[in-house]
């Protein structure tokens, strides 16, 4: 099926603002300032013509719309509203997947993200640019989406064409029916998206072409901790990395509650701060910054993996471009992999000696 | 699927003073909550905030339930002001538990000290419930000095079970205390046990550096790596595995733990700190 931006962009804006039946909440990337590619899911100022479906994926991760840095969970509070939200990415959709194993499983549940994933449909946009920092292809990622939405949009001239992943998007694609014109898909579209597709990847590929690729990472736990140490020297521990990483759920619980009430709130901690695993009487099995620094690249590549049998990185890129010491997570897997330690006259690790054979 | 943050209000019936730092809270639920010895729970205080204790009684008292406390921290310094009647929360029970079918007919080492007694206890009780299954049971338990020692009313009770043997070791002798028992670090006990090493079953627990000396002394007396069971503290905020503050490399204390045998994590970072 396919539809003209404007018709979309029309029944979306006019979905934001008259409550229909279906949402009582949609939510949109808005361009962070005119002409800019850069968008938010949070921002609320701007113009409404300044919604943007393509580009790259927003600002900030959409963990923040299903996961709130700041929620009451005992008693549960979030109440489900039918929400929508628009023009996301495939590097936040894979996100989701593993905060979906991670809170909602045989085990336990996270009540209020559960509440928050049923009651939000997804409609998900191929990338049409790519950001300074994204790295999906590093990662086993695509610039697009497969899975995981209910509604996609790939564009194409002046067009989206729109390929349904659930129920919810078929029920979506029929209400979008009732006010816009969606036409069947012609042949010529389909190579034209293969076409887009592969022009966005390989985009991505090139401007990555210097960094290590996720098969080649394995050998992180035996990088020498000097090296760890002279990466994490720019690093504040602000823990900016992690509270803006669209799979980091790290929480602290606390009580709030009153003489013999007791209500529980989560919000989002940092294994990169000082007291995240220090234990009553003070020991700490991190107390150091090059750990804790060290300890985020072992959760993301060998933990969650193991955890969840999908990496904990996406590719997204945020974590490099949120950290005030303007550490670029790519080149630190580089140098750990890489690097001998000069300070301490260290030969190379295996993986370094393997790399300069190949 | 309930609610996991669920909080069951429960009333402290009873404190008893252990040592200065150390008091047992004795709990009555709200509704009784089922337990295995080696779990934990979630201690809260409304409005304070809430930390990670082992029940230290049987897993077999149906309604109620003790929980030893140190003051080391900000909560458990609330804790300490609790007064018999306040209400407190829990959360739980979480974790694993110690295997005890693996204990049967088995000649079980515990070895203990500090407020790692706490868990032992629990343990310890729940055998000597139905201590005909086990063919006997060395408890080894020190602590800092006389004063630190912990569950002191109890002793002579557990020294007369049959097949029961618990020796009390103190690190030292402050001016002024008295003791007749063994004095120097717990590990100092380990040469007077005398069970066939090869196939018997040992219980770990303690302060870290406790914990690492007794278990390379316990493979050096020749028990196995996997017959070798540790209670790990590490920093269990949430008790089923979402807030990953306990997490050792790819395990969780709260959820695969805190019972682990040592040859499941023996390879794990930060092990003992």
């Amino acid at each position: 099926m396919i539809i003209k931006v404007d018709d979309l962009m029309a029944f979306l804006r006019n979905s934001v603002l008259a409550e229909s039946d279906l949402f009582q909440e949609v939510i949109l990337p808005l361009r962070l300032k005119e002409g800019s590619n850069m968008v938010s899911f949070l921002s609320r100022l701007g113009a409404s013509d300044s919604y943007f479906l393509d580009g790259f994926r927003a600002v900030d991760p959409i963990k923040l719309v299903f996961y709130g840095a700041r929620e009451q969970v005992y008693p549960v509070a979030a109440k489900p509203v039918q929400r929508l939200i628009a023009g996301v990415k495939a590097c936040d959709l894979k996100a989701l997947q593993l905060l979906d194993r991670a809170l909602i499983n045989k085990d336990f549940i996270d009540p209020a993200y559960k509440v928050w994933r049923d009651s939000t449909t997804i409609l998900s946009a191929d990338c049409t640019e790519a950001g300074p920092a994204c790295h999906c292809t590093l990662v086993g990622g695509k610039p697009y989406s497969e899975g995981g939405f209910d509604l996609n949009l790939s564009r194409i001239d002046d067009s989206y064409v729109l390929t349904t992943g659930s129920d919810k998007g078929r029920e979506l694609l029929e209400v979008i029916q009732c006010t816009a014109v969606v036409k069947d898909l012609e042949a010529r579209a389909q190579k034209a998206i293969l076409e887009a597709r592969t022009k966005i990847t390989e985009l991505v590929q090139s401007r990555n072409s210097d960094f290590l690729r996720s098969e080649e990472y394995r050998g992180l736990r035996e990088g020498d901790m000097s090296v760890w140490g002279k990466e994490s020297r720019q690093c504040v521990g602000c823990g900016a990395c992690t509270n803006i990483c669209p799979t980091c759920y790290c929480l602290i619980l606390n009580e709030e509650g009153r003489t013999d009430t007791f209500v529980k709130v989560r919000s989002y901690d940092s294994c990169q701060w000082q007291g995240y695993a220090r234990v009553a009487g003070g020991a700490s099995p991190r107390p150091r910054m090059r750990q804790r620094f060290r300890n985020r690249y072992l959760c993301k590549f060998l933990y969650m993996p193991s955890n969840f049998k999908t990496l904990g990185c996406t590719g997204c890129g945020r974590c490099t471009e949120a950290c005030p010491g303007q550490i670029d997570f790519r080149t630190v897997v580089r140098d750990v992999l890489e690097l001998p330690a000069p300070e301490l006259g260290n030969p190379p690790g295996p993986n370094a000696q393997e790399k300069r054979e190949v | 699927m309930p609610n996991p943050y669920e909080v069951i209000p429960a009333t402290i019936y009873d404190i008893v003073q252990e040592s200065p730092l150390i008091r047992t809270l004795r709990l009555k639920p709200d509704l009784p909550i089922r337990f295995k010895t080696g779990q934990f729970i979630e201690l809260s205080i409304p409005g304070i905030g809430e930390g990670p204790f082992t029940p230290s009684s049987s897993h077999f008292g149906s309604d109620v339930m003790d929980v030893t406390v140190m003051k080391t921290g900000f909560v458990t310094e609330h804790i300490h002001k609790a007064r018999v009647g306040d209400r407190v929360g829990l959360r739980g029970p979480f974790g694993t538990w110690y295997p005890l079918e693996k204990f049967e007919g088995k000649d079980l080492l515990i070895l203990g000290g500090g407020c790692g007694l706490a868990p032992l206890r629990s343990l310890f009780l729940t055998l000597v419930d139905e201590i005909k299954k086990y063919r006997s049971i060395t408890f080894l338990a020190g602590a800092k000095t006389p004063a630190d020692c912990l569950y002191k009313q109890a002793v002579s009770e557990w020294q007369s079970y049959p097949g029961v043997r618990f020796i009390r070791a103190v690190d030292a002798i402050p001016a002024g205390e008295n003791w007749e028992e063994d004095v120097g670090v717990v590990t100092m006990l380990l040469p007077k046990v005398s069970v066939d090493t090869s196939v018997n079953p040992a219980v770990v627990c303690g302060p870290p550096v406790m914990m690492k000396f007794g278990t390379f002394d316990l493979l050096k007396m020749g028990f196995k790596e996997e017959n070798i069971y540790l209670s790990m503290e590490k920093k269990m905020y949430c008790g089923f595995g979402q807030c990953r503050h306990c997490v050792m490399g790819s395990f969780y204390a709260c959820k695969d733990g805190p019972v682990f045998t040592y040859a499941q994590i023996k390879n794990e970072e930060g092990l003992w700190d």
